[in-house]
């Protein structure tokens, strides 16, 4: 496979096979007890465009005509001369640059890219891969270099419409994890590098993957959560709440609701909500104990910390994280925290730092550190030998690698857990679960096969060699993901495995092991079913 | 033919500073962008793991951040652990580099020192000439030998790795020839013309003063060599010796918070005011980043 095979008008560049992949422990060793990856039927070939690896993430329609194609591929150069805007990508134009500029393909970076070893080292995975394919449309279309001193200088490509197609899709077969950039001596950024590709698509050409924009961040903005959780469901699930913390704890607590004036106002992803309400039951469990003013919000977007915008569109991403910030401003609280998603921790500490400016310029913080307080300062009464199983801990990118913040959690567990466990490598250099970048929640057509074949495999490697010693289904364990995405990852790559049938390993959130360790507990707060 | 050598390096010297100084104002004159650093910020710390950290005093510690960079500059690190057999090829080449760099100012050094009446020898009166004499030959030997070795095993490197192979580009060939055509030019001209670089300092004193000096046909084919390699240096990416300190400082390691009323803040302000022309259906055209922030599509 070589680069200027992108353009080839072959109908599939690679055909995955399971017998390629990086082989995994025990139970899995012998790979039959993994599924096949599903082809495309013939009707979603006939429409989709699939020709990179048979896989489809974006769902990208075939144009119909030669004019389609040829405006296809004039929006794709319009849009790769935008980037290199100072105006219309002043957000990110310097690493961009520097990522095009300086590279000199050591390839260092490969060998980091979870994606690209579990493939079983496929060339088009490779991080190196799509970023010199990006340099090379740009020395001929957009710097218009002459053959010679293309040839001479990085090589030629040919743009055609199966490179605008495939370049589309191998967008999205990287997790933004940025294991690649973190290994490069020179600074250079093949994880950002895919986020651009991702946003000239979005921003320019109106394609990205269903998903993330219809139903993420567009949704998101009219009806106020990803999850399509409305201000009146969300009412009705806080009353549920309510009632299970009751009865679970026997504890009656009434979660504060767009409280004005509150110190705290603690976003949530809402999938919590939905998906793993023990969670958001846990913060609240603990902030009623610990005394903490704080709120949550029943305004439009102001119940879903979510901004998918951080992976694909800086403009959907501005959008999200100014509502978030009005929001806040309107309920005059001191500070916004925010609850166990690691890409929102990302999007609205970090990334939305430098588009708030005067008074949407509110504080923002992770709720991580204040539950470490909590832990440790002795406002809880704790009772470790209540978390008495094998637990490890699974390091959100977002919330690391690309925060740092790497300590207080493991404070927490060393305190809560007495058999806790590190995977290997762990904190700013762990694997990313898999579902990074919005992986995890496109669920169209065979991605999903891909996701967890491919880049779930070395987080499942990792958590069955940190359990090998107790592997077997009788010993329950619980692999902790404090992050919404990544917990869905998880769900999702242990079901296709049989992760939980086969191994008993369970997965779950910080908070609830915190509560499971409250000494005064009548019962166990973690029920250990699956879900 | 010693103005026209002398004429070519006063040209190469100014023509590479000029060239590396507008592809760095380039650089530099790039807007502010979104915070997009990688952990560990090694000239900080991770303050986000406080609680409260934006009441908090917050410390750069740049020289540590230099530093670090320094030492990788002199060791390439992350190649040594992660790529040994590659490691073994860039690095004498990069210490090849680094060395010749060196040389030249030394050989400036040697060549003032002269003008101003103080020898460089090994047996000269002053210490300052016993020292210039001593570094310019072993950064001047080292670096030629560095650099042949280097710039064979790195070539060797590219052509039988595929990993390697399928990335390169005429131009690194080239390249790893050219240095190669450099650094045993050099090697060449010291072992059988110049042992002690006494030429090479002379030429240094003839461009100080004005009054040129000639100097043997060897030596006279390193310097032309070297002269047109820096020259061609500002068309390859070996920007990146000095990129590295803005990659780092100004993207990885910039983690530099927006504060209410800060200098920063006001750059940001500025920058939302530039206006979009991207086309797709939920944004729009031509109106300004905060007015395209405020919009629900």
């Amino acid at each position: 496979m070589r680069i200027e095979d992108i353009s080839k008008k072959s109908e599939i560049l690679l055909k995955l096979k399971k017998e390629d992949f990086m082989p995994l422990p025990h139970p899995y060793e012998k790979g039959d007890l993994e599924p096949e990856i599903r082809d495309l039927t013939e009707e979603q070939l006939k429409k989709i465009e699939a020709s990179l690896d048979g896989i489809s993430g974006v769902g990208l329609k075939k144009p119909e005509t030669k004019e389609e194609e040829n405006e296809l591929i004039r929006k794709f150069l319009s849009g790769l001369e935008k980037l290199l805007s100072p105006d219309d990508n002043w957000t990110f134009l310097m690493p961009f640059y520097h990522s095009l500029e300086y590279c000199v393909k050591c390839q260092l970076c490969s060998d980091y890219c979870p994606i690209y070893l579990s493939s079983g080292k496929k060339e088009i995975y490779r991080p190196t891969f799509r970023a010199e394919i990006l340099r090379r449309i740009t020395e001929r279309y957009v710097k218009k270099k002459k053959r010679l001193t293309r040839l001479i200088s990085v090589g030629d490509i040919e743009l055609n419409w199966q490179t605008v197609a495939r370049l589309a899709e191998l967008a999205y077969r990287c997790t933004l994890c940025r294991r690649c950039a973190k290994v490069c001596p020179l600074g250079v950024d093949n994880g950002l590098i895919t986020h651009e590709i991702r946003k000239l698509f979005s921003q320019e050409m109106g394609i990205a993957p269903r998903e993330l924009h219809e139903l993420g961040t567009i949704q998101q903005l009219k009806v106020g959560s990803s999850t399509g959780i409305t201000s009146r469901a969300l009412s009705n699930i806080i009353e549920f709440m309510e009632e299970d913390i009751e009865e679970k704890t026997g504890r009656k607590i009434k979660i504060p609701v767009d409280k004005e004036g509150a110190e705290i106002l603690l976003l949530h992803n809402a999938g919590e909500f939905l998906s793993w309400p023990e969670n958001t039951e846990a913060f609240a469990i603990l902030f009623d104990i610990a005394g903490i003013d704080w709120t949550l919000s029943s305004e439009l977007v102001g119940y879903d910390a979510v901004n998918y915008g951080v992976w694909y569109d800086d403009i959907q991403l501005a959008r999200i994280a100014t509502r978030h910030a009005e929001i806040a401003k309107k309920l005059k609280v001191k500070k916004i925290s925010l609850g166990e998603c690691g890409h929102a921790h990302k999007a609205m500490i970090v990334i939305a730092d430098r588009i708030l400016v005067g008074d949407l310029n509110i504080p923002r913080e992770s709720a991580i550190p204040l539950l470490r307080e909590l832990v440790l300062s002795g406002k809880l009464k704790l009772d470790p030998r209540r978390n008495n199983f094998p637990v490890t801990l699974h390091d959100p990118c977002n919330m690391v690698r690309l925060m740092g913040i790497v300590k207080p959690q493991r404070e927490i567990l060393r305190r809560i857990c007495p058999d806790f466990r590190e995977m290997e490598p762990h904190g700013v250099d762990n694997y990313c679960c898999g579902g990074g970048s919005g992986f995890a929640i496109m669920q169209s057509m065979n991605f999903p096969d891909w996701r967890n074949s491919i880049s779930g495999r070395m987080k499942l490697k990792q958590i069955l060699e940190v359990f090998s010693d107790v592997i077997s289904p009788e010993v329950k364990k619980y692999v902790c993901a404090p992050c919404s995405n990544c917990k869905g990852q998880l769900r999702d790559l242990f079901n296709y495995f049989g992760v939980n049938k086969r191994c008993g390993i369970f997965y779950g959130g910080l908070a609830e092991l915190i509560v499971n360790a409250l000494a005064d507990l009548k019962r166990p707060f973690i029920d250990w079913e699956w879900h | 033919m010693e103005t026209f050598l002398a004429l070519l390096t006063y040209f190469a010297y100014f023509f590479i500073i000029l060239l590396y100084t507008v592809k760095l104002i380039k650089y530099l004159r790039m807007p502010v962008h979104l915070r997009w650093e990688l952990y560990p910020v090694i000239d900080e710390g991770e303050f986000e793991e406080e609680k409260n950290w934006i009441e908090k005093p917050r410390k750069k510690r740049y020289l540590k951040g230099f530093l670090f960079l320094l030492k990788d500059y002199f060791t390439l690190f992350d190649y040594a652990k992660n790529n040994f057999p590659y490691w073994l090829g860039i690095y004498p080449w990069h210490m090849g580099f680094i060395l010749i760099i060196i040389f030249h100012i030394l050989c400036f050094f040697g060549g003032l020192s002269i003008v101003k009446g103080i020898g460089v020898s090994y047996d000269s009166e002053a210490f300052i000439g016993r020292f210039l004499y001593l570094a310019i030959l072993l950064t001047g030997v080292i670096s030629f030998l560095a650099g042949i070795f280097g710039s064979v095993v790195v070539a060797l490197n590219r052509i039988l790795n595929r990993n390697l192979r399928d990335y390169a580009s005429i131009q690194n060939f080239f390249t790893y020839f050219f240095t190669f055509v450099v650094f045993f030019t050099g090697f060449y001209s010291w072992f059988f013309t110049d042992p002690h670089f006494f030429e090479y300092r002379e030429f240094w004193v003839g461009l100080l003063t004005g009054r040129f000096r000639d100097v043997s046909f060897w030596t006279k084919i390193h310097i032309i060599a070297f002269d047109f390699f820096l020259i061609y240096l500002p068309f390859t990416r070996s920007l990146h010796y000095i990129t590295r300190f803005f990659a780092f400082f100004l993207i990885r390691w910039d983690d530099e918070p927006n504060i209410r009323g800060s200098k920063l803040e006001k750059r940001l302000t500025e920058v939302l005011k530039r206006r979009i022309s991207w086309s797709a259906p939920h944004v729009q055209k031509g109106s300004s980043w905060s007015d395209v922030a405020r919009f629900i599509p």
